[in-house]
């Protein structure tokens, strides 16, 4: 068989129920028509998990897949993509995590595994050399992350870098639905529930090894030379390269997109005590980079004053300093460190367990839950010990407030009802957005909730349209501009998510093209590139038609879409022209205006004929 | 004469000199006083002939317009590009330019036509 350049050319293929393991060759036509991660990924998903298969089925499939440009040498490119059907929307559900896995599992022998079956007691895989096994795991029953890669190495004898380890936490094995999988040391693959799915498989982990399969490059001098004009290029983009992404911290907040006390205010003086500035002045600080990556944006930091001095944790991504520091109304960063290491070892998305905390704030200050309901916790904003204990009953689904907080704030705000239904924040379709306020952040939120995959696909939040030739946003408040851009720039970042990068050392879409084909040799343009952006989003829209989504459900909650009523943004609403800003971006994308279902035309120009039956 | 306040955020602030007041690496603070009936587009063309990191970072002499990646708050709102231009400045205003932030280097990039005016 013709491998292409890139590829190792095999998935790995592991039934849980019967432990049964073999490979499939992949051709060349199928890599160019899908590429690698979540396109890869979304194909075996849309082909293998017909309707009727619910999340927790054995027969969902869980799929990992890494991608060409993983382990070429393109800085930082260990990053893989799970996709599934997942617990949250109950719908595609696909999420990256940044970190060793995508470079390791291709040095393994793989260009990706998937799973089917559930197995009758917990088990982990260990990949190696174009081999793999399924081993015991019962004495990880229970285990967080962090332990379980500590045992896991312990019990293999490797030593930090020789393998990279991804699992679930209590999180997933009790199947609280926005439950993460985690790994490599605080990367998260975090969306749509999917270490749930990975639990209800009771598969606790996964383990590649960093040796012994290689594959070819096409144009090494070439790569070498994208990557240099690539590396120089993140070092100038933005405070990233400098303050991490806590560096735009104090900025998202200027401009109202920092979510305060579950969207309640967006009035937060302490901003500029709890940004990447601040905390990489004060904090003492230490690389933690990801495969060969210079630009070493993730860290490890000591907390040097409050309360938490002397706790040592992973740097919390902006979205983790939102979601443990105003979101909860707390302005303690020490206290922040601590809540990420809390959430990510019990294995859980950020993004969900502090909706539905903050959530349960916002009820416990407005009287709707006194100490019954949550089980003796004082849950009054800020109180971030009661916030850590909560976390670990969630993780275990225990107490009410525990048990109602796992399955999500969608479904435990409708549970409570009353007034307290329209406080929870979420997309109609059972996922809540990013860690940020999205009424002042329109291309998000539109974005967020026209999704297929519970999280922002289409758009990079309308951030540097020009980098892919198109006009940049002059009005952020703008129904037209926001739902034209987000309907142009729709593909290109799910190309990106193909190719096994990390956005934040590779945000330049020409750029990391230019990588790509020096890697494959394929010489795509970048029209080339959205069009499979493009394929990948209407399958999973097919996919998600046929698993039930409504288009009514294409819209934010009462909270959500809600008007700011202080801050930078106050006054503006998105909701006055939504069903208008929908109209436009259906047209746009090719979906026919009442059902938006992809029409016939749409589907025959990006190779998928096939599909219009099932519509 | 009214006095203005105007903040340039992150790199946005940089190496503007001693005019500029930086209270830390996150912003410099210009306070400057206008005449009666100066626009904010006329604020920032004259900065711009000023200070050669606002004609390249900020304001477009050659189109009259702020460049795209910028986020401009007017009074703690904020403002579109096309809505601040004409705004007449008063006493105690205040502007904020901040960069988009996930980035901001777009030299080197030709600036597209916003898609409202193709023709």
């Amino acid at each position: 068989m013709n491998i292409p350049n890139g590829y190792i050319g095999k998935i790995l293929r592991i039934d849980l129920s019967n432990k049964r393991i073999w490979t499939k060759d992949l051709d060349e036509a199928t890599l160019k028509k899908w590429v690698g991660g979540v396109g890869l990924g979304a194909k075996y998903l849309f082909e293998e998990v017909p309707p009727g298969i619910e999340w927790s089925d054995p027969e969902n499939r869980l799929i990992w897949t890494s991608g060409p440009l993983a382990g070429s040498g393109v800085f930082g490119a260990g990053t893989f993509n799970v996709i599934t059907k997942g617990p949250m929307t109950n719908l595609a559900g696909s999420s990256q995590a940044n970190g060793f896995f995508g470079a390791y599992i291709k040095f393994s022998g793989f260009d990706g595994v998937i799973f089917q079956g559930s197995s009758p007691h917990l088990v982990y895989l260990l990949i190696q050399n174009g081999k793999a096994e399924i081993r015991d795991a019962r004495h990880l029953a229970g285990k967080d992350v962090w332990e379980v890669e500590d045992l896991i190495r312990k019990e293999l004898g490797a030593k930090e870098q020789d393998v990279s380890i991804y699992a679930i936490g209590p999180a997933g094995e009790n199947r609280v639905l926005f439950s993460a999988i985690v790994g490599d040391r605080g990367h998260v693959a975090a969306h749509n529930g999917i270490g749930a799915v990975m639990g209800s498989k009771n598969l606790k982990a996964v383990v590649a090894y960093n040796a012994g399969v290689n594959f070819r490059i096409n144009d090494p001098n070439g790569l070498k030379e994208g990557n240099k004009e690539l590396f120089e290029f993140a070092k100038t983009n933005g405070p990233i390269y400098q303050w991490g992404t806590g560096g735009i911290f104090s900025i998202v907040y200027a401009i109202g997109q920092l979510a305060v006390r579950n969207l309640t205010t967006n009035i937060y003086p302490e901003h500029d005590k709890m940004d990447g500035q601040y905390m990489r002045s004060r904090f003492k600080i230490r690389s933690k980079p990801c495969f060969k990556c210079p630009l070493a944006h993730v860290k490890e930091v000591t907390v040097t004053e409050g309360d938490y001095k002397g706790f040592v944790g992973e740097e919390p991504e902006h979205e983790c300093l939102v979601a443990w520091g105003p979101q909860i109304g707390n302005t303690d960063l020490g206290a922040v460190v601590m809540l990420t290491r809390e959430a990510d070892k019990l294995g859980m998305d950020c993004n969900e367990a502090s909706w539905s905390i903050g959530w349960a704030m916002e009820c416990f200050d407005k009287g709707v839950f006194n100490r019954r309901e949550t089980d003796g916790l004082d849950l009054s904003w800020g109180n971030v010990e009661a916030v850590k204990e909560l976390l670990n009953r969630i993780s275990r689904r225990e107490g009410y407030l525990g048990n109602l907080l796992a399955d999500g704030v969608m479904r435990a705000s409708k549970r409570v009802g009353g007034e307290a239904a329209d406080w929870a924040v979420y997309s109609l379709k059972g996922a809540t957005p990013r860690g940020h306020d999205h009424r002042a952040k329109w291309a998000e939120l539109f974005d967020t909730c026209l999704t297929n995959t519970s999280t922002i696909e289409s758009t990079f939040a309308g951030v540097h349209p020009q980098w892919v030739d198109l006009p940049p946003v002059t009005d952020p408040f703008s129904h037209e501009e926001v739902s034209t851009l987000n309907a142009e720039f729709n593909g290109i970042r799910q190309f990106d998510d193909c190719l096994g990068t990390c956005r934040i050392a590779s945000p330049h879409p020409k750029m990391v093209l230019k990588c790509f084909n020096a890697v494959t040799g394929w010489n795509l343009k970048i029209e080339d590139a959205f069009t499979i952006g493009r394929r990948i989003i209407n399958l999973l829209r097919v996919f998600n038609f046929k698993h039930g989504m409504k288009v009514e459900n294409e819209r934010p909650s009462k909270r959500y879409g809600s008007v700011p009523i202080d801050g930078p943004a106050q006054g503006k609403n998105i909701m006055e022209k939504w069903q208008w800003m929908i109209g436009n971006y259906y047209k746009l994308m090719g979906w026919d205006l009442k059902t938006g279902k992809p029409l016939p035309e749409t589907l025959e120009k990006l190779g998928l004929e096939e599909l219009i039956k099932d519509l | 004469m009214n006095n203005v306040k105007v903040e340039l955020w992150m790199w946005l602030g940089k190496e503007l000199g001693n005019d500029f007041n930086s209270p830390s690496e996150m912003k410099s603070i210009l306070e400057i006083c206008v005449e009666d009936g100066t626009t904010v587009r006329k604020l920032f063309k004259n900065l711009a002939d000023r200070y050669r990191p606002i004609e390249e970072n900020i304001f477009s002499k050659e189109n009259n317009i702020l460049y795209p990646n910028i986020v401009i708050t007017f009074n703690d709102r904020v403002i579109s590009h096309s809505e601040i231009y004409e705004r007449v400045l008063k006493e105690g205003d205040k502007i904020v330019i901040l960069p988009t932030y996930m980035g901001g280097d777009w030299r080197g990039f030709d600036i597209p036509t916003p898609f409202f005016l193709h023709s």
